[in-house]
């Protein structure tokens, strides 16, 4: 047993415009919640999918749990949600569940009765009504993607790989995803998901990887990401909104390097040689009324921002996600 | 394994399942019934009704030649099988000069429907045997021959005993009728009909045509949704796309093989129920003449022909099934498929449009070449070997070269269906498809 769920070294992917990724290197350690982070573009999908042997790398090397991807029996130990959802349409939700756990290697009966167990769970079978009967066209679109969600984990995969899980959820059917998540977690399995939605991130993963443009940004957990990323931002509150005064302030760029405004709230990122005392006598000598002023550590969602820029995201828009 | 036959269940369950299956393949075999039973309840029914039982003879010949012709006509067809219902004839006597007269009564006759027609004899008819019939079905080709044959035989019989033959001995010789039966001769001495044979080949080759058509294009649809629908990338992180393409193959072909099997098996029960069947419509009377039109004789067929043209079917559906499959993975939309399906309609049509010239010359050049072109091969070579007699060595080496083209096809579609199944947006162009192959 290897202390890693995936272990990959190097791998490049190009086509023929642009390059996909890079000489990528990540490690994911057994157990954990992995967050694939990047804007669209960035080559997150790219990457999955040469994790699941669907594509091959260029260069490199891809283990997973311990045994070389390219060895068919390690798949039947992934589950994969990709980020473009859809089942047969015109065929029963309960054959279609049957049919994926079948090309997991799952015997009927074992996968018949896994399949009753999560409709319940999922509150796909009520008392009222069984969707599992249900063509598939029948269902909404949320049920669906539980459904769908459903044929990912039949097999009891060791390693869960979720592609933008989130996109197009509604908020409960979101909280289902995070609390199965969790209790997948809870009992060894290992999570990796990629998501351009660095709150979701920051509160489920254990670990992340940023990457844009096919390279990788960086990687570590959220606590050393975060720690290494510390010390130049302050979080500032105000009592009422901020005047025009207060806001030269913050567009000084000599002492600040950028300031996330939320109206009242700022996430304020210093330059390298601004002074957070600075700044605060300057922000009341502008007439603002301070409520809080906090050196913090920075969010992902501004770390991505500051590492990633604006223009990463723009540039990044094309091809493969 | 296990999962190759996950995806032919999956094929095959879905597909059998579905109502139009259901109901094409339970509308077929009454398609048969009513293809095989028509057209004789039809020539019953012509028989019943036929019109030359009101018929009045107008006899101006002065020799009685209008009884004549009456009693013919009024004759059991030959084997003494029973007749259709006997004509009703009327004869007037009339003298030449009246003739004009009687005439424009019975058109009169006519046009007021108290007659169906009328039959002029005049010394002319005796002498030169022309004569004249007027009425509403004066367009019908079967009841015209009818009457015609009774004439004949009346004028002969009445020139024999004119030239002193014994009225009997006339009758024997002009009851006298030909009948041309051809066969068709093969090495093995076995024979069928050659027009029957001629017919179940072109059958046999334009089955062959629609349906490597339709599983063709259902095959395509298939690979077509689960592009569309986005199920194809879950499908391939499971099984290797190779395995996909196989098991939808084999699983839509296996649907094909079913729904063939139904309507052998229910064509064969009709085939055999014919007679039953047609009494049952023809209230128990069953005329001579529709008995002769349903008992034409079947081509006799060897078990290695059954064999060869399983295995063009299985070789030539398997061809062009990858092909249909290799375009549903490089198009994103059904108008896309339409057009860039184009290339393999083509060559399947190429070998549909010389099925009627192969068909008259079933030795010719044109039917050897097709016959032996892998492309074409499916549909001409059993064509071929139901009209002529085509050696088991060459039939082999033609499945031969089609099965070494079958693997060249899988292999080129294989290549364009796992980089096409995950490649959306435009379609690509030859160039981009060369990369494709290339590529994985």
């Amino acid at each position: 047993m290897t202390e890693l769920a995936l272990d990959i070294r190097g791998i490049s992917k190009r086509y023929a415009a642009h390059v996909a990724v890079h000489d990528l290197s990540l490690a994911v350690p057994r157990g954990a919640v992995y967050g694939l982070l990047g804007p669209n573009g960035a080559g997150k999908t790219t990457t999955i999918r040469m994790i699941l042997n669907i594509i091959g790398p260029d260069e490199g090397t891809i283990t997973v749990l311990g045994r070389s991807n390219r060895d068919s029996a390690v798949l039947d130990r992934l589950g994969y949600l990709p980020e473009e959802r859809g089942l047969y349409k015109k065929m029963v939700v309960r054959d279609v569940l049957l049919f994926l756990a079948e090309l997991k290697g799952v015997d009927r009966k074992t996968a018949n009765s896994r399949i009753s167990e999560w409709l319940e769970r999922l509150s796909l079978k009520t008392a009222e009504k069984d969707w599992g009967k249900a063509k598939v066209e029948e269902l909404s679109r949320g049920m669906q993607q539980k459904a769908q969600f459903i044929g990912t984990l039949l097999h009891d995969p060791d390693l869960v790989i979720l592609d933008e899980p989130f996109s197009g959820l509604d908020p409960i059917n979101a909280q289902a995803l995070k609390d199965t998540v969790v209790e997948l977690k809870k009992r060894g399995k290992t999570v990796i998901f990629s998501t351009h939605l660095m709150d979701n991130a920051e509160r489920l993963c254990d670990s992340v990887c940023i990457i844009a443009r096919g390279d990788k940004v960086l990687d570590g957990t959220v606590a050393s990401v975060r720690a290494e990323n510390a010390g130049r931002t302050v979080a500032l509150a105000l009592e009422g909104g901020p005047s025009a005064a207060v806001m030269a302030v913050l567009q000084d760029r000599t002492l600040v390097e950028r300031a996330d405004d939320n109206n009242r709230y700022f996430e304020v990122e210093l330059t390298p040689q601004g002074d957070s005392q600075l700044l605060l006598r300057r922000v009341i000598d502008a007439g603002a009324r301070v409520q809080r002023f906090e050196r913090v550590q920075p969010s992902l969602h501004q770390i991505f921002l500051q590492r990633v820029g604006a223009t990463g995201v723009e540039e990044g828009m094309s091809g493969h996600g | 394994m296990g999962k190759l036959l996950a995806v032919i269940r999956r094929e095959y369950i879905e597909r059998v399942r579905n109502k139009w299956f259901i109901v094409v393949t339970v509308l077929g075999p009454l398609f048969f019934a009513v293809v095989m039973v028509l057209p004789a309840f039809l020539s019953i029914r012509g028989i019943k009704n036929a019109k030359v039982s009101d018929i009045r003879i107008v006899d101006a010949t002065g020799v009685g030649l209008g009884a004549r012709v009456d009693e013919r006509l009024k004759r059991p067809p030959r084997d003494g099988r029973p007749a259709a219902k006997l004509p009703i004839v009327t004869i007037d006597t009339v003298a030449g000069a009246d003739l004009a007269h009687a005439e424009s009564l019975l058109v009169a006759d006519v046009v007021a429907k108290r007659l169906t027609g009328f039959l002029v004899l005049d010394t002319l008819t005796v002498q030169s045997g022309k004569a004249h019939y007027a009425g509403r079905n004066a367009s019908n080709v079967g009841e015209n021959e009818r009457l015609e044959s009774a004439m004949r035989g009346a004028i002969l019989g009445y020139r024999l005993e004119h030239a002193g033959l014994g009225a009997s001995v006339a009758d024997t010789i002009t009851a006298l009728r030909t009948d041309l039966a051809t066969e068709r001769i093969s090495d093995t001495g076995k024979s069928g009909s050659a027009v029957a044979g001629m017919i179940f080949g072109l059958v046999i080759a334009m089955f062959l045509y629609i349906s490597i058509i339709l599983y063709g294009q259902a095959i395509l649809r298939g690979v077509l949704e689960e592009k569309t629908t986005r199920v194809a990338e879950v499908i391939v992180a499971s099984v290797k796309p190779d395995i996909l393409l196989a098991g939808k193959v084999i699983g839509v072909g296996a649907v094909g093989l079913t729904q063939f099997g139904i309507w052998i098996l229910s064509g064969a029960f009709f085939w055999g129920q014919r007679m039953r069947l047609m009494g049952a419509m023809a209230n128990g009377a069953l005329p001579a003449e529709a008995t002769a039109n349903m008992n034409f004789v079947l081509p006799t067929i060897s078990p290695f022909t059954i064999v060869a043209l399983l295995i063009f079917f299985v070789l030539g559906y398997t061809f062009y099934a990858s092909l249909f499959a290799a375009v549903g993975a490089m198009v994103g939309s059904q108008e896309e498929a339409n057009q860039a399906v184009q290339p393999v309609m083509m060559m399947l049509i190429f070998s549909v449009i010389f099925v009627q010239p192969v068909m008259m010359n079933p030795t010719g050049m044109l039917a050897i070449v097709l016959s032996r072109l892998p492309f074409s091969a499916p549909i001409i070579m059993p064509l071929r070997m139901t009209a002529t007699q085509v050696s088991a060595l060459e039939v082999i080496a033609v499945l031969a070269g089609l099965l070494l083209a079958c693997f060249g096809s899988i292999w080129l579609s294989a290549r364009i269906y796992r980089v096409g199944l995950l490649m959306y947006g435009k379609r690509p162009s030859l160039r981009e498809l060369a990369r494709w192959i290339r590529q994985s």
